[in-house]
Parts: C-alpha cells; structure tokens; sequence
C-alpha cells in the first residue's frame, strides 16, 4: 500500500492506541496443530463481523532485483483459485453484501473482510481456500502487473511526498530491505516471472506463517470450530527464512535532493531508532505523540501556527516495526520559505527536546490522547481485529492491555534522554523536495 | 491495495447510497426545539464515547459570487477563538482529554465535529457552543488561516485529482456555486475581511437551519437536557434564511486536457444527475454499480482485470442538496487514454442499450442492500447517517425505504434511466495529464 509516506505513518500512528479495558479475557486465542494462530473477539453491539488474514510477510522478506512481489502477489490473491475462480472472491463477498480489501506493508501483508457477521463461513471458506491454492496462472500475473504499475504511478511517479520517501528510504538503509519501497522498483515489478511469485506464494503463505483475527457478533467457540474444520487441512510449511539483515551503524549525515514538477518543497528527515524490543521504544512513541497529535502538538503549535513557517509538520515513530526502523519528521514549508529554513526549524525543535524536558502538560495530554484513542479505538470490529494482530505480530496481542500503562510510566526525562539519543546530526537522513514549474 | 471504495469525501453520500436496513426500531430519536434547531440522538451505550455532529445550512453555496471561499474560512474560523477562549487555549482543553473539536464548510453546509469520552462530554459541549454561538474571528487568526487555505491551494494543484475535479464542476454547473470550489481561490481567498466572515456567520449559522446530531453513550433525555442548557437560549436572526437556487441544466458538453508533467493521465467524465428525491435515482444507483461500482462491474472487469490499463476506475452518483452529477472516473498511463476514454464511452453507451442481465442486476442490489449493516457500524458513521439523511430531507426512515426501492428495480428501469443519463455525447470530459507518452 503505502499510499505515500506520511500517509502510511498516520496510518500506523492511528493503530498505535491500546486498550483501556483487558481485551485477555474477551479474547479467544488458539494455535492449531498446523500453525496457524487464531484471535477471536466477541463484540454484539453490531450484526457485522471483520475478519482478517495477516500473513508474516512483506517488502522487509524481498530479495534485490525481486522488490515490490510481497505486494504483487497481495494483488494475485484476488485472482482466483481453482474452486473459485478469476473475480468469484469479489463476486461473492459482495453479493453478501460484504466489503473486502488487503495491504502490503514493511512486514506484514492483510486481508480483510467486513460482512454480516451470518456470513462468515462463507468467509472461512474463501480465505482458507486462497491460503493454499491460489492460481497464479501467467496471464493473469501478466494483466496484473500492468495495474501495479498503475498504482506505483500514482503513489510514488506522479506524488512528490511517494516520490520523495522512497529516497529518503535508499539512502537510509544500506543492508536492511527497509530501504527499497513496498511497492518495488518498476524494473522489478516488470521483471518479476510467475514462477518467482509461485515460490514466494509457497515460501510464505502457510498456516504457520499467518495469524487470523476476526472481532464481532459470533460465538468463538463455534467460529473456531469451523475454523479449524477449514483451515484444519491445511498442511504446515517449512517455516520461512528469517530476516538476517542488520542494519549497520549510520557515520554520517546523508542527504538526498530531488526535483519535480511540484507546487511547494517537502523536508523529510529519518533517524534511525530501535523498535518496542527497547526500553526506549516508549519513550519515542511518548515523543512522537507530543510532536505531533493534534494542534496542540509541538510541530503543529510552533512550526505551523506560531511562527507561520510550515503548511504542516509532524514526526512519528512506528512502534509496531518488526526491525529497528525509521523516526520520521516531515515539513511543507509555506510559499516564501525555503527548505533550507524548513530544516533548520525542525533541528532547533529537536535542539530543544533534548537541552528541556517537555512540560508536564504536555505529557499528561500525550499521555490522555493515546489513552483515549484506545477507547475510541473499541468502537469499529475492524479497528480491534486489527489492533489484536499488531500486537501479535511484535510477542502476543495480550501485551495490548499493558500498553497504556507503560506509556502512562515515560517521564519527561525519558523523553529527553531518547531525544539526545537518536536525534543527533551524524544519524540524520534528510530529503528534500525542491518544486519545479 | 484495491481502491474499489469511493473517495474519502463520498462518504456520506455512500452512506446514502446504501441505506437500508431490517432494523424495526427508528435509527434515531428526532425533535425540533423551540428555536428551531432538529435534535437526533442515537444511543449506543456500549463503549465509553460520545460523538455530536452540528449542521447549519451554511456552506458554500451561500459565497457571494466575489467571495469564493468564504464558508470554508468561516467554517475554519469558528474553532480559532471565542468569547470565552482563544484558538491555542480550545486546542489545549479539548486535546487534554484526548478530545477533538473540528468545524469546516462543505458545498451545502457547515459542520461542527466533537469527539470524547463520556466522562468529558459536558467540557466538549460548553466548547462546541462556544464555538458555534460565540466565535470573535480575531484579525491575527484570520490572516494566519487565510494564508494557510491559500498555501494548501497552491499546493493541490500538485495533484491531478484535485485538478481534475475542480476543472470538472466548472463544466457541469458552469451558472452554479456548485461549479465553484468551496474552499476558493488564492485570489478570493486574499480578499476575504473580518466583516465577510462576521456577517456571514450571524446571518447564516442560525438555530432555525441547523441540525445537532448526539450519538453514544448517552441517553434521550441527557442529550436534550445537555443541548438545551447550552442551546436553548440560541435565537435566529429577524431575517428569514437564505434560500438557494437549484441548479440549471449544464451547457454543451465539453472536452478539456490539462497538460501537467505526469506519468499517468487522470480522466473525469462528468454530467448532471438527479437527487435522492426523484424516484429514478434508485435506479440510476443500481445502474451506476453495474457499470462502474464494484469488482464485478463492467469497467472494473474491461479496464482494470482484463486490460491491466489502471489501478482505480468507477463511477458514482453524487447527490447534494441543489443538484447532483454522475461521474465517471479513471487514472490509466498516457499512452493508454484514447483507449480508456473509448471504453468509458462503449460500456455507457451499452448501458443505454441493453438491459443488465438479471445477474449483474442481482448483484448490484444485493450488495447494495445487503452492505446495509457496515454503514452503520461506529458511532461516527450513525453520526453522518442521520444528519445527511435529516439535511437532505429523506426522512430517518429513509434507510428502510431505500430498501424497498432498491429492491424494486428491474432492468427495464436501469436502462430506461440510463437512457436518460448515460448517453456518452452528454458527458464533459477532463484529462490532466502529459500530452504525450
């Protein structure tokens, strides 16, 4: 997916909450004997019910020369298998009425399907079925890949802030494939062979690879058992290669500038950070949260609405990265600034994070705001399915429920240490975007 | 990802367009109070949140014709300052309990959005009033908002979406505010004063037009004694509302391209429609989803699954409230826009033509009816429901009898209403893109 690169960082920011209630007890979890992971959330308020297929893979398990295929084959799986055939997935989800969609990020790829919660075994039916026998027949990947060149063209060719990101990501990683963009580059997409996608397919689409969630009105008990009748029967995979790559340190200050037919310049700046396996990894999305959430955010008071600087800007952390990952600033400077001063504004507020501790308020509102999302968070199936699969993915959807009161745990002096930590000028990645006519 | 949901803006209108339910029970709770303002409340006990919506039939539609703009930069004003606070002191107190509070204008109205816990809704409530009944519009924030609307102008130009729909509306309502944008240009937007905002605020945002939406954890009586304390007393201006002309049938079709420096070509096809209120507009929605609404209609399967000639192609009905259009869209490469456009035109036409076949026609209004549940499933999304439903005059059990006349169609009735809408010489068409590969 990665519509564009800020985007994608709201995006993580929005399913960064936690819960304020213990999902735990609600939560059924099993492991079937072939693998697969199950979370199922009871949720009656609605006759709907979102399940989702997360699977253990994305662009962070591409090899060079073949980036972009974790999203490919994320298109491949809506185009059929034996049983059902080219658009019957699609055709039948909405001849119940049903709406469907999937992502590819860094790490993960996603399946989803929000119907009437009376029809989920149809649902079981068609993802359990698509897990183990898709097509992938080379006309189709053909026609296919000419659409994923497509999306490419509009997220990242044809939109300066795509454009600019997927920079920004080639000069801050030298060997871990975080660096290359999700989508791929366009002479791997063109390249890729059906084969290649039909090995990857068979490398990573397995039951011991994927974790299934689904949240709403159902009976666990009984949706488990039709799980496992379905799914059951799937045979376990040799597990998938892990991840060897480890990111070297950064010696130096690295910078990328491009230019483009473009209205106004975009000032990315990328640190690198550790992910929530550090003891610091609170006290960045604690920052995170004070930079940037709402307008009484730091970036947003300061850059945009005191000094009039910025059209908008803001920083975030991705807690949920499976690797260490990026910190991202980003800043549009107003008509009249230049880049050059856009830069310099966002190094003085990191000057300052790290020689001050933030207010008391501040964290105390940082602190309510995650809190209160993970209530507003409760209210959607779909938001809770997903939320229980991210935590998941980083040890155990039950560390969910100690999320907040970790975060409630980070002082003002964790903030400044995590500040002065990574926030310094010879780990700096920075992209510029100067607009031209 | 597959983007076969309609933009973000549609949101509301694609809850309009799948409105139905089985629910017995009236979706809301409805009362005028003594000034005029229609009260719906929709209890949804469940999780801790309470969200309000505020409509007042102030959007813009109402600009004068020199004065593009101006209920956007109201509609962004009314949250910089009131008699009480100032802009930073509203943002601090609403995001200190991991609230928010928005307002902004759209074509036919000015909305006003509150989100918070339920244990905060009587501090969410004295703001939201605040900034309804006393905004001051202090000279500093207006200066500083006008240079914002006028910088993120500038900058929508760089997305040919953007340019593309703009350049669209001034086609289809060429004599028509619809026709113009509502968030104006950086020309109009500079001429905007204090007085303008001043005036009209008082005139147009007025108890007698507005609608306040309560929905969550809370009762009937509780929203009403809640919104009376703090609206009771809100009295309309002696002159009565404005009224607005509905909109005159389009000129000539006409084509026009838009040269920009991009890989891929963005095309609109576009024309007047009808409104939720003429009986063939259920019709017309079943006709669109055939054609161009889902995985399984006409242009999805031509352009994108067999051609591999774009990511995104649909098409759409676009209600409001004095008028509405049907448009088709698509983003394909440069080379591929003859080809795109002449098979836009042929699946138009075709729809004219010959009547859908009964499984095409069975699917359409299966998933329309049957997605029915989706549409209601958060708070905010009832929110939007039943305030579009009460602004455009459809009754709250509008849901029920959408149902119905959904149902009802037959494909006699979407091609004799194609007929009338889809003749493909009666569509203006916009191209932004490079003028040649």
């Amino acid at each position: 997916m990665r519509p564009f690169l800020v985007a994608t960082l709201v995006l993580l920011l929005a399913a960064a909450g936690a819960s304020a209630q213990s999902s735990a007890e609600r939560v059924l979890a099993a492991t079937l004997e072939n693998g697969l992971r199950v979370l199922l959330q009871e949720d009656h308020r609605s006759p709907v019910v979102s399940f989702q297929m997360w699977y253990r893979v994305g662009s962070r398990n591409e090899a060079r020369g073949a980036t972009g295929i974790a999203h490919f084959l994320e298109h491949m799986m809506f185009k059929g298998t034996p049983t059902y055939g080219q658009g019957q997935f699609a055709r039948l989800v909405e001849q119940n009425g049903g709406q469907d969609n999937a992502f590819t990020s860094q790490d993960v790829t996603s399946y989803y399907v929000n119907i009437a919660a009376d029809k989920i075994d149809l649902v079981i039916e068609l993802e359990a079925d698509r897990m183990h026998n898709l097509k992938l027949d080379a006309k189709d990947i053909a026609s296919e890949r000419e659409v994923v060149i497509e999306e490419r063209r509009t997220r990242t060719e044809d939109d300066p802030g795509g454009f600019l990101g997927e920079e920004v990501g080639a000069i801050a990683f030298r060997s871990h494939p975080y660096g290359p963009p999700i989508i791929g580059f366009t002479e791997d997409i063109k390249r890729i062979t059906p084969e290649e996608i039909r090995a990857f397919y068979k490398a990573y689409y397995m039951p011991n690879n994927a974790i299934l969630v689904a949240a709403g009105d159902f009976k666990a008990a009984e949706v488990l058992a039709k799980i496992r009748a379905k799914f059951g029967k799937i045979p376990r995979g040799t597990p998938p290669p892990p991840v060897l790559a480890v990111e070297p340190p950064q010696n130096g200050e690295r910078r990328v500038i491009v230019s483009k037919q473009a209205q106004l310049p975009i000032v990315y700046l990328g640190y690198h950070v550790p992910n929530q396996k550090s003891g610091d990894a609170f006290g960045l999305e604690m920052l995170s949260s004070i930079l940037s959430e709402g307008r009484a955010s730091r970036l947003y008071k300061r850059l945009v609405y005191q000094r009039q600087i910025a059209l908008e800007a803001g920083g975030d952390y991705n807690y949920f990265s499976q690797d260490p990952n990026l910190f991202w600033f980003w800043a549009t400077p107003m008509p009249g600034q230049t880049p050059e001063s856009m830069e310099k504004a966002l190094l003085a507020e990191m000057e300052t994070l790290k020689t001050e501790p933030v207010t008391e308020e501040e964290l105390q509102r940082a602190k309510n705001q995650v809190e209160a999302a993970f209530v507003f968070q409760e209210d959607s199936v779909h938001r809770r399915a997903s939320l229980l699969a991210r935590f998941e993915l980083i040890g155990g959807y039950a560390d969910k429920d100690r999320f907040v009161e970790r975060l409630r745990a980070v002082t003002a002096a964790d903030v400044q240490r995590v500040a002065r930590t990574y926030f310094s000028d010879d780990k700096k990645n920075v992209g510029v975007l100067l607009p031209r006519p | 990802m597959r983007p076969r949901r309609l933009p973000a803006l549609l949101v509301v209108l694609a809850l309009l367009l799948a409105a139905s339910a089985g629910a017995a029970k009236p979706i809301a709770h409805r009362e005028v109070l003594p000034n005029g303002i229609v009260l719906l409340v929709a209890e949804r006990p469940a999780i801790p949140i309470v969200v309000v919506r505020t409509f007042a039939h102030a959007g813009a539609v109402l600009d004068p014709p020199d004065r593009a703009g101006l209920a956007n930069l109201t509609g962004a004003l009314l949250t910089r300052g009131t008699a009480k606070h100032s802009g930073p002191e509203l943002d601090s107190a609403i995001e200190f309990v991991g609230g928010s509070l928005s307002a902004g204008a759209a074509r036919d109205g000015l909305t006003a959005s509150l989100s918070v816990l339920k244990k905060d809704v009587g501090l969410g409530l004295d703001l939201l009033a605040e900034v309804l009944l006393t905004p001051t519009f202090p000279d500093d924030e207006l200066k500083r908002k006008a240079a914002q609307i006028q910088a993120a102008i500038k900058r929508s130009e760089e997305d040919p979406g953007t340019v593309a729909g703009r350049a669209l509306a001034k086609l289809v309502f060429p004599s028509h505010p619809y026709g113009v944008p509502v968030e104006g240009t950086v020309e109009s937007v500079g001429k905007l004063t204090r007085d303008d905002v001043v005036r009209f605020h008082r005139g147009y945002v007025r108890p007698d037009t507005t609608i306040i939406a309560v929905v969550g954890a809370v009762t009937v009586d509780e929203a009403r004694r809640e919104i009376v304390a703090r609206f009771g007393g809100w009295k309309a201006p002696a002159e009565p509302p404005p009224t607005v002309s509905s909109v005159t049938p389009g000129a000539t079709p006409q084509t026009q391209v838009i040269e920009k420096e991009l890989t891929q070509a963005t095309i609109l096809l576009g024309r007047q429609a009808i409104r939720q209120t003429d009986p063939d507009y259920f019709p017309l929605t079943v006709g669109s989803y055939v054609l161009g609404g889902g995985s399984a209609s006409r242009l999805y399967s031509r352009v994108r699954e067999e051609g591999g000639l774009a990511y995104a192609v649909y098409s759409y009905a676009n209600p409001a409230r004095y008028g509405a259009s049907f448009i088709v869209s698509a983003q394909t490469r440069t080379a591929e826009v003859p080809k795109v456009v002449e098979i836009m035109r042929e699946e138009l036409a075709r729809m004219t033509r010959e009547p859908v076949t009964e499984r095409e026609l069975k699917l359409a209004k299966d998933y329309l009816i049957g997605s029915f549940p989706l549409r209601l499933d958060t708070t905010s999304k009832v929110a939007d429901f039943i305030v579009a439903v009460e602004e455009q005059g459809l009754g709250l059990d509008y849901a029920d009898r959408y149902k119905e006349r959904v149902a009802k169609v037959t494909a006699a009735d979407v091609q004799r209403v194609a007929a009338k809408y889809f003749a493909p010489d009666t569509f203006n068409r916009v191209v932004v893109g490079a003028p040649k590969p």
